[in-house]
């Protein structure tokens, strides 16, 4: 069994210990990232469009051609036979292979060159058409080398992109017996050249995937950059065509939009090196265009997936997701990678393979940022997590902590023990600052156990006279009720506190609801909604009384409440409208001090010279929230400059449940911020959500970090004047 | 209004970002000369060049793309040029009229000033009114290339290692 095809665990295992993956990954994301940004600022120039219109209006149109999926198709075969070609539409993987195998075999075609094609992987198409005496040979390099290697796609676009050179210069010696050094690439790329050039002359058929099919006129367009695809469709006879249905568009104008859209955000490239357009067959020849379901038409239809089939397979997903960095494709996805995997692989290949990586998605969001056709990734993945749930696919230990985590009482009883537990521990100087001294199994080093402080936020606040107003904003005189949030309020209780003397910084007063605990948040992440559902219930009846304006210092659940309650009481009309009732009235912190509770300009300035930096959290960075920008608001409040941070948009790695369920992906993206906080040089990294500063904090401690960690609460608050 | 002068100039550029080389020329004459100055072997013509031309090598018309493999010099005419890009439109039905732009190792494209166009758009419009031009079309935005070993840029994979554009008046 190769690396790529071993169950999940196993590979899993295999990508995190293989130390030259994640550094190599890196380095392609922030060189894609770079290069691309610099692609789409030059293209919304030209354009005079923003990035955000060109990609909705080319969703539009993929959406609009997928819903008469059928009638295009009728038109592209319509025209593309009337240019000689055949055109089939196939349901299943096994009526693809059955057919190009018995156009080869009626013949007498044993050779078939392949150019890049993702169906043909999807259908494992080599393995297939050799099981039944048909070599294949790809002459994609990338392609090639995996071939050879007896190894999956691990990338969309750049499917070798694990690969070393050492073990391409392997690889390669015993294919071509000879020798390579494994610094001379161009070396290795030229006997590449030669040995694939042999096939093309005896081989009976082409094979190539399409970018797009053209309804108006039965066109194929292809995209590639080593120019095998032009060498495969000109010297055999026959040319087969792998394509998926939802690669139909009406016309080349549809065509010059993908166009626009694809190579830029594949390769960072303006054009590809070859966009080939072929109609028809050409004379002398065979072209055969087989259109295969495979799972979606299903697609099309189910709930929230649907827009997935927009898919122009570029990549981009993977390229900016903080997970797949650190495990690479082989792990993050089955055939298809990235976060497009985790969603259509439940599609083409079953639940069963789709579940394994589904938890080592961060649900930071990135991925549908720069996604060329705005797939609702983030929400699909979440769906598909739900999905994989109920077919029974949680671990056990997951189901344990969140039946715990559910219950408010027993869950402030246990917190209530933990704390007890820590005090005594601080006593017998277990305790260094705020963490335990208490060793971890090696898996978990990287992070230091939080020492549990002893009163939560809740009464914190209750022990304290207000706070003094410090200048009246819109909303004083008001009484605002405080949504703490579970894990803040016992693990970081000045946090909530200092977001409470913010607020009444403002001439607001606060309140606190008595028996919030959990909006379901971790529960809904985890997939199983019936307990969030339970959860977001308590919520909703705990804040629901009165009119009262709500404001919480985790921006996290201000999503979960905006986002997540509609989807988990979509056929609940009663539950819905209480959910609405709540989340309409919900605020974030941030959000909140620049708008109904605006502090004025430089009142915090307090000139004692510490260099801060921002952590932004991602998900809300990611969903556009004004208030994720923290930076801004703390800059206002203080008069200060933030020192310049690298990627402060990038997710931290704590990633709800992602961080306990697979620790290593956790630690990865850890490091990589924190290398980002290093080298900007602070003393103190400020951040916006609980569990990023908890998640940071514990990495910060456990590798002897220089700067403090903190919620920008407790820093903004720690300059407001002292109360006597 | 773009006129023709920054177009050609914004085509160039496009080229050169891909790794393309672009010369000037007077003349066919110019071409021929550039070409043979490139290599002691004949350069080899596609058909739609040697109209102009009238001399060089063609590809055998049993064979086409065995007879010249890996010859070092070919010349082709492009339908247009792309200045958004640095691309160029190579409109080729047949294998004979493909042969030299898939399998010599340095393709020159001649390419008429006046048919660079703006935009990939111009290319593409013109090309959905021609059926014929689209049995076989290819846009071509500099040598072939790969980066799939360890992401580094090789240049000269499977199709021509050096593209040059010869722009003629
Ligand atoms: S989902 Fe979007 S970003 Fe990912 S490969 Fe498809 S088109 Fe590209």
């Amino acid at each position: 069994m190769s690396a790529s095809t071993a169950p999940f665990k196993q590979r899993y295992r295999r990508s995190v210990s293989d130390p030259e993956l994640k550094p190599r990954l890196l380095a392609f994301q922030r060189s894609w990232r770079e290069s691309r940004d610099a692609q789409v600022r030059s293209l919304e120039q030209r354009t005079e469009r923003s990035f955000d219109e060109l990609r909705r209006e080319f969703a539009a149109v993929k959406d609009s051609t997928l819903e008469r999926i059928d009638d295009y198709i009728a038109e592209f075969r319509a025209n593309a036979e009337a240019a000689g070609a055949t055109v089939v539409q196939l349901s299943t993987a096994e009526e693809a292979v059955n057919y190009i195998a018995a156009v080869c075999k009626s013949r007498g075609i044993d050779l078939v060159v392949k150019s890049k094609s993702m169906v043909s992987e999807e259908i494992e198409l080599n393995y297939e058409l050799e099981q039944r005496g048909i070599t294949a040979i790809e002459t994609d390099l990338g392609e090639w080398l995996l071939q050879l290697a007896e190894e999956r796609p691990s990338h969309l676009v750049m499917p070798a992109i694990h690969q070393k050179r050492q073990y391409v210069a392997e690889i390669l010696g015993e294919e071509l017996g000879r020798e390579f050094d494994p610094d001379d690439i161009p070396a290795m790329v030229a006997s590449a050249r030669d040995g694939l050039r042999r096939h093309y002359l005896s081989a009976g058929a082409g094979l190539t995937g399409a970018n797009a099919l053209i309804a108006e006129t039965g066109s194929i367009v292809v995209v590639t950059n080593e120019g095998n695809m032009r060498l495969a469709t000109s010297l055999p006879d026959v040319h087969f065509v792998t394509a998926g249905i939802e690669k139909l568009i009406p016309s080349w104008s549809d065509a010059e939009r993908q166009l626009q859209l694809l190579p830029r955000s594949a390769t960072a490239q303006t054009l590809s090196t070859y966009t080939t357009c072929i109609t028809g067959a050409q004379p002398g020849k065979e072209m055969h265009v087989i259109l295969l379901d495979n799972g979606r038409r299903a697609m099309r239809d189910s709930d929230v997936i649907g827009d997935a089939l927009r898919c122009i397979r570029c990549g981009a997903c993977a390229n900016v997701c903080p997970p797949y960095q650190i495990v690479g494709g082989h792990t993050f996805g089955h055939i298809y990678t990235g976060a497009i995997g985790l969603v259509n692989t439940t599609f083409h290949h079953g639940i069963e393979d789709a579940a394994g990586p589904q938890g080592l998605c961060v649900s930071c969001g990135a991925c549908q940022t720069v996604c060329p056709v705005d797939i609702p990734l983030p929400k699909q993945i979440l769906e598909i997590r739900h999905r994989s749930h109920e077919s029974g696919h949680a671990p056990l230990w997951e189901q344990i902590a969140l039946r715990l985590w559910a219950r408010p009482r027993l869950f402030h009883h246990l917190m209530g023990v933990a704390a007890a537990g820590s005090g005594l521990a601080r006593l017998v100087g277990l305790v260094r600052g705020d963490h335990l001294r208490a060793p971890l199994p090696k898996r978990l080093r990287w992070r230091a156990i939080p020492a549990l402080p002893l009163r939560s936020g809740r009464t914190l606040i209750k022990s304290r006279a207000p706070q003094s107003t410090l200048s009246d904003s819109p909303a004083a005189g008001q009484t605002v009720d405080l949504f703490a949030q579970c894990l803040a309020d016992r693990l970081m209780p000045s946090a909530v506190d200092s977001a409470a003397r913010l607020i009444e910084a403002g001439g607001a007063a606060v309140n606190v609801p008595e028996s919030q605990h959990c909006c379901g948040l971790p529960a809904f992440d985890a997939g199983d909604w019936d307990m969030a559902r339970r959860m977001a219930e308590h919520t909703i009846e705990a804040l629901e009384d009165g009119e009262r304006e709500i404001v919480t210092p985790a921006p996290s659940c201000v999503i979960s409440m905006q986002d997540h309650w509609p989807r988990l009481f979509a056929d609940d009309g009663e539950w819905r409208a209480r959910a609405a009732g709540v989340s309409d009235r919900v605020h974030d912190l941030a959000d909140w001090l620049e708008g109904p509770g605006r502090l004025p300009d430089a009142c915090l300035r307090n000139g004692d010279g510490t260099s801060w930096t921002a952590h932004r959290f991602c998900q809300a960075s990611n969903r556009n929230d004004a208030g994720a920008r923290i930076d801004k608001l703390v800059e206002r409040l203080t008069g200060e400059t933030a020192r310049p941070l690298a990627e402060p948009d990038v997710c931290c790695g704590f990633g709800g449940l992602t961080s306990l369920a697979a620790p290593e992906v956790g630690a990865g993206i850890l490091e990589r911020k924190l290398a980002c906080v290093a080298e900007s040089g602070c003393d103190t990294l400020i951040t916006n959500n609980p569990g990023c500063v908890i998640h940071l904090r514990a990495g910060a401690n456990a590798g002897g970090a220089n700067h403090k960690t903190l919620h920008y609460a407790d820093f903004l608050a720690a300059r407001l004047p002292k109360d006597p | 209004m773009t006129t023709t002068t920054n177009r050609t100039a914004l085509f160039a550029e496009g080229l050169r970002a891909a790794q393309g080389e672009f010369v000037q020329c007077r003349s066919w004459d110019d071409v021929w000369q550039y070409a043979e100055s490139l290599s002691d072997e004949t350069p080899v013509v596609a058909p739609a060049a040697y109209v102009h031309l009238q001399r060089g090598e063609s590809p055998d018309e049993e064979d086409p793309l065995r007879s010249i493999a890996d010859r070092s010099v070919g010349i082709t005419i492009a339908t247009c040029g792309i200045a958004e890009t640095g691309s160029v439109l190579l409109i080729e039905p047949a294998p004979i009229d493909r042969a030299v732009s898939l399998l010599t190792r340095h393709l020159i494209v001649a390419l008429a000033e006046p048919d660079i166009v703006d935009e990939l758009t111009d290319g593409f419009r013109w090309l959905a009114q021609q059926p014929r031009a689209a049995a076989y079309a290819t846009f071509v935005t500099g040598p072939s290339r790969t980066a799939d070993i360890e992401r580094s840029l090789t240049i000269g994979v499977q199709g021509p290692s050096r593209l040059t554009v010869a722009v003629l008046p």
